[in-house]
């Protein structure tokens, strides 16, 4: 038990001290003028289920649990909204050029299909964000329509 | 209290753990790479994407024998050349072009080799990946005879392409299940 009393004091000025590390909140605030949905037509109730199931990830506004304020859980997050928008950000979808545009959603229906999209460690913690099979549905659809609308304008 | 302070320190033995591991990987890539490069600088290239089509051929030939491991080493190989792809000889034409494909192709080579034990997911990139090549072959040249096949049954009978060096189909997409399957469309002579 001796142990313990010593160590305890140390874990303690870890953990506080893992409070310190900075980081900067993935929010920008501002108009996003290279949406998705600025790009292609996107029904309103396709755009909000991205928005519920994906933007968090995949954009430049998170929205943040509470467990976010507090560290190593901030650094986990931080570091999956990272990857999430290095590989799709739909907020900056009219940066990409027009055959990533394409292959971006051909990506998006497949992750639904194959069910590896949202993460399961993220809907553990996110239950609203479950897609319901009406929902993927919906969004599979609107890819392949969007998709032909793509090959039909070529 | 004895459970507090164990799950502290378990978390945070669990965070370093995953974040040594992937700089670990990170490095491991840099490492492998640089020794490619020297490797493929010894040869003369007649076409300055000469390394990308290589890459390409080597994991086509890796998918069209279901061995996900080759693909992934052939992916990391065509992200390696096109990270030291000298682009100052390119005509605007061909720099229009390589721009517009290299995001593109090397997320795709990316996703590859990353995808060890996914031979779907890995099927999916190399599938538009190849566009990309063929794209880019119609611009800059091969500098040797490639064919365009095409295999009909591919994503649900949406069928897909591929290039490929031999007149021999080799299927990529089925794999040895079907490994004769496909048709040669086009021959890019170049």
């Amino acid at each position: 038990m001796r142990g313990y009393k010593r160590i305890l004091p140390v874990l303690i000025i870890v953990f506080i001290g893992l409070q310190f590390i900075p980081s900067v909140r993935n929010q920008s605030g501002q108009m996003a003028i290279n949406d998705i949905s600025r790009i292609y037509n996107v029904p309103k109730n396709i755009h909000a289920v991205l928005v519920k199931s994906c933007y968090d990830c995949h954009s430049n506004n998170t929205n943040y649990p509470w467990y976010a304020n507090v560290q190593p859980f901030r650094y986990w997050l931080d570091h999956h909204v990272e990857e999430g928008k290095k590989e799709l950000n739909f907020n900056d979808y009219g940066t990409y050029s027009k055959r990533r545009q394409s292959n971006k959603l051909r990506a998006i229906g497949s992750s639904i299909t194959d069910d590896t999209m949202p993460l399961s460690s993220y809907l553990l913690l996110h239950r609203e964000a479950k897609l319901s099979e009406e929902e993927k549905s919906q969004i599979l659809k609107w890819v392949e329509d969007t998709r032909g609308s793509l090959l039909g304008s070529r | 209290m004895k459970k507090l302070i164990f799950s502290i320190a378990l978390f945070t033995i669990i965070l370093t753990a995953c974040n040594n591991n992937s700089t670990s990987t990170a490095e491991n890539d840099t490492t492998k790479s640089d020794e490619s490069a020297i490797t493929a600088d010894a040869g003369t290239s007649t076409s300055p994407i000469k390394g990308i089509v290589d890459g390409y051929l080597q994991l086509s030939q890796a998918l069209a024998q279901d061995n996900d491991k080759n693909a992934a080493e052939a992916g990391k190989n065509i992200v390696a050349t096109m990270n030291r792809l000298d682009k100052s000889s390119f005509t605007a034409e061909q720099t229009k072009v390589y721009n517009e494909i290299e995001v593109d192709a090397k997320e795709h080579a990316e996703h590859i080799s990353a995808n060890v034990g996914n031979l779907k997911h890995q099927r999916e990139h190399f599938d538009m990946l190849s566009n990309d090549v063929y794209d880019l072959v119609k611009t800059f040249g091969a500098g040797q005879t490639l064919y365009q096949a095409n295999c009909p049954m591919y994503n649900n009978n949406k069928g897909a392409n591929w290039l490929t060096a031999s007149k021999e189909i080799k299927n990529p997409y089925m794999g040895t299940e079907m490994s004769s399957c496909g048709t040669i469309k086009e021959e890019l002579n170049n």
